[in-house]
């Protein structure tokens, strides 16, 4: 069976405006990715995580090796692929429920269907009676609510999240964490999650991919083997098998910080 | 170091590049006879005129007339907007009484005030340079007021609680906090007085880049209202550069304020 | 219900203040007559110029203008804006020009008016609509420019199409500087308009002021001006206050 999602020998590399020195930033990343498997991916700073993400977004042109999908090239942007991104990238001028309905708009799903998706995607994440605010009036937490719920609305193969936690307090961050667990449960969906926090990568990661330093490639990957039903920060924070994931990713991680300072 | 001025000759390239299109076109209208010279010279007439009034020195009289009117205006109400801008904003009953009142003057500031100036000061320098002054002063003055009654109250209860008089918040806290909007209100009133002033010396004065245009319609003579079109153009970029966004970016940017001024 | 008795009332001594001092200062002041009408000159001048039907025709006529001016700018010049800020090449090409020609106020080119139209209703309209015109295009480019691109990303990733892009997420977020380009045109374009009415005649508030000078007719000026800021502070207030609720206000994007 051909994984959902695979790459090989991907390379990025470009030219630094300011200091017109050439920049690898990808060299050489081998990765796939299994229909319904929640990958993320940790690394120091810099590492490509990011690169890696927009270039399977099709936000960003690959210098070499292939990117399939379903064992077809990536190309552009697309709504196979969703994208949450780290900051709030949903619209100012659009209340929560249209903002939820614009994948569907731009797919042209008829109205009350659309109505239907949408009021389904709002209570999944928690924000029955928030539909006609507007994203200024929300707090962090809700609003990246509302960038995942759109995304989910879109019905994408697959989806790609870039530290979407990474800017909301860390109480907030926890319950996201929770559900965004109970969500991978829900819709099976194949999900790759960048983060540079090792205890959020062990939490929500079937397996968590390392990549080394720039020039970022695959240094390990780290298979988490907790059921997803378990996970819950309660019941993990005392489980040696979490434990040892964390050490095991934490000391990969720390190696390539180590190789940079 | 070599990107930056590399790059810099590029930027100045593609700034210069819309305007040498303009002139083509304009070189190649007049070419073809389209309309007739009185309306539109072509641009060797422009700039034979150009250099003939900045040799026997007409333009550079005009020039400094304007100029000077603007520097005058500004060095005076500048300091008396701002000052008395945050004398009134620093009382609390008097500032949301005046606010208003100030905000109409502002909308009268400028032009509408000519006829007036001359019937108390008659034609001329005086009439031409107080429509200037007010139209400073007024902007200046409500943006200062409103920028020093909306600096946020935590900047004052810290300074307090760091035991700071009165004093110092009104140094420490409402002045920097109301920078923005100064800066804002001068950058505008820069603006809007150029062009109370270019439309002033059409009217009641016979000096000045505004008289130099609308004598030269009497005469017909085109290509000396295109010299000083030019110029008042190129004198407000300098303006804009040289002077207001060096102020800006040495205040407000550099403390990443934003401004909320009107 | 307090604070407003104390507002009413503060502004009733104000005004009874003003007009009194004014009164006096009209009364004692060794100066001509004509310097400083008072306040009840200003009032008989503006009885004598309703019951003459002139008031209504200077106002109807400067405002004519002016909304004129706003309509064009609004439907020629945000368009036109928004269009040249879109592509990279078009925004680059044509910042510096409208940077230029924006602060060329449309008065400075009311001499070139002047011989290419004589002194006239069409000339006035050319200064004033040049007025209002450059800033709004100006800004509307600048908008479209500043809109973050995390946006235009992310509906890309929704597999929007170009003109999706533009309508959905470019021109709301272009609106906060829109708003500030009308609100500057128009501000613009009515002191141009004043300044354009008492150079070329032809009716209008400017007009009426410059010829009352002419005339001495002071307390019609003192009418005039107080006209002049009162509708300006109406235009803002009926018009493009109401503009910014129903849009940037609502979604928390005001940047006054």
């Amino acid at each position: 069976m051909t994984a959902k999602i695979t790459i090989r020998g991907l390379g990025h590399e470009y030219v630094n405006p300011f200091t017109r020195e050439r920049v690898v930033a990808l060299d050489g990343v081998d990765l796939e990715v299994e229909e319904g498997e929640f990958l993320t991916v940790v690394g120091p700073s810099g590492c490509g995580k990011t690169t890696l993400l927009n270039i399977l977004a099709g936000l960003l042109p690959k210098t070499r090796g292939t990117v399939l999908l379903n064992g077809r090239e990536v190309t552009g942007p697309g709504p196979d692929r969703g994208v949450v991104f780290q900051e709030f990238a949903i619209m100012p001028w659009r209340t929560v429920e249209k903002n939820i309905a614009h994948g569907l708009e731009i797919q042209s799903v008829p109205r009350e269907e659309r109505a239907a998706i949408v009021r389904r995607f709002v209570e999944l994440v928690g924000l029955g009676g928030f539909e006609r605010k507007y994203p200024h009036e929300l707090s962090g937490g809700m609003k990246q609510r509302v960038a995942v719920a759109r995304t989910l609305a879109a019905n994408p193969e697959v989806m790609l999240m870039d530290e979407p936690f990474a800017a909301v307090d860390s109480q907030t961050r926890i319950t996201l964490q929770e559900e965004l667990n109970a969500i991978a449960q829900a819709t099976r969906k194949t999900i790759l999650f960048i983060t540079h926090s090792v205890e959020e990568a062990v939490f929500l990661g079937d397996r968590c991919c390392v990549l080394s330093g720039r020039p970022g490639r695959v240094k390990a990957l780290v298979p988490v083997r907790i059921p997803r039903e378990r996970r819950g920060w309660k019941l993990l924070m005392s489980d040696p098998t979490f434990d040892a994931a964390k050490e095991k990713v934490f000391g990969l991680v720390r190696e390539e910080v180590g190789k940079e300072v | 170091m070599m990107r930056g001025w590399r790059g810099g000759v590029r930027a100045l390239g593609r700034g210069v590049l819309p305007f040498a299109l303009i002139l083509i076109v304009w070189a190649l209208v007049t070419r073809a006879g389209v309309l007739p010279a009185i309306f539109l010279p072509p641009p060797s007439d422009v700039v034979r005129t150009a250099w003939a009034m900045l040799k026997d020195g007409s333009l550079w009289i005009n020039i400094g007339a304007s100029l000077g009117r603007v520097v005058v205006s500004l060095v005076i109400s500048v300091p008396l907007a701002v000052g008395l801008g945050i004398f009134v904003g620093l009382r609390g009953r008097l500032s949301p009484v005046v606010e208003p009142i100030a905000g109409f003057f502002n909308a009268l500031s400028g032009i509408a005030w000519l006829p007036l100036a001359v019937t108390w000061f008659g034609l001329g320098w005086v009439s031409v340079t107080f429509i200037m002054f007010n139209t400073i002063f007024f902007l200046v003055f409500y943006n200062t007021l409103v920028g020093v009654r909306s600096v946020p109250r935590i900047f004052e209860h810290a300074v307090r609680t760091l035991g700071g008089s009165r004093r110092h918040v009104i140094f420490q806290v409402l002045i920097p906090g109301a920078m923005p909007n100064i800066v804002t209100g001068i950058r505008m009133s820069i603006g809007f007085g150029w062009r109370a002033l270019i439309a002033a010396e059409m009217i009641a004065t016979s000096t000045g880049l505004g008289f130099l245009i609308y004598n030269a319609s009497n005469f017909h003579q085109t290509d000396t209202i295109f010299v000083g079109i030019v110029t008042i153009g190129i004198l407000w970029l300098l303006t804009d550069r040289l002077v207001l966004q060096p102020i800006e970016r040495w205040t407000v940017e550099r403390w990443g304020l934003v401004s909320s001024g009107r | 219900m307090g604070r407003y008795w104390e507002i009413t009332s503060t502004w009733g001594v104000i005004l009874t203040v003003s007009i009194a001092t004014w009164s006096l200062a009209a009364a004692t002041l060794p100066v001509p007559d004509y310097f400083l009408p008072p306040p009840s000159a200003v009032l008989s001048a503006f009885v004598e110029l309703m019951a003459k039907g002139m008031l209504p025709t200077f106002v109807g006529e400067s405002l004519r203008r002016i909304l004129l001016a706003a309509l064009l700018g609004l439907f020629v010049g945000v368009p036109l804006g928004l269009l040249l800020g879109i592509s990279r090449g078009t925004a680059d090409f044509a910042y510096p020009v409208l940077n230029f020609f924006q602060s060329v106020s449309g008065i400075a080119w009311l001499p070139l008016m002047l011989i290419w139209f004589g002194f006239g209703e069409r000339t006035i309209l050319v200064a004033v609509n040049y007025t209002v015109l450059f800033p709004v295009i100006f800004n509307a480019l600048l908008g479209v420019r500043s809109v973050p691109p995390i946006y235009v990303n992310a509906l890309r990733t929704l597999g929007a199409s170009r003109w999706r892009i533009v309508r959905d997420v470019l021109v709301p977020g272009a609106l906060p500087n829109i708003a500030m380009g009308v609100r500057l045109g128009l501000a613009y374009g009515w002191r141009a308009l004043i300044a354009a009415e008492m150079l070329v005649g032809a009716n209008g508030l400017g007009f009426m002021i410059f010829n009352a000078q002419a005339f001495h007719l002071t307390a019609r000026i003192m009418l005039g001006m107080g006209i002049i800021g009162a509708l300006w502070l109406a235009l803002d207030y009926f018009l493009l206050r109401p503009l910014e609720e129903a849009t940037i206000a609502r979604w928390g994007m005001v940047q006054r």
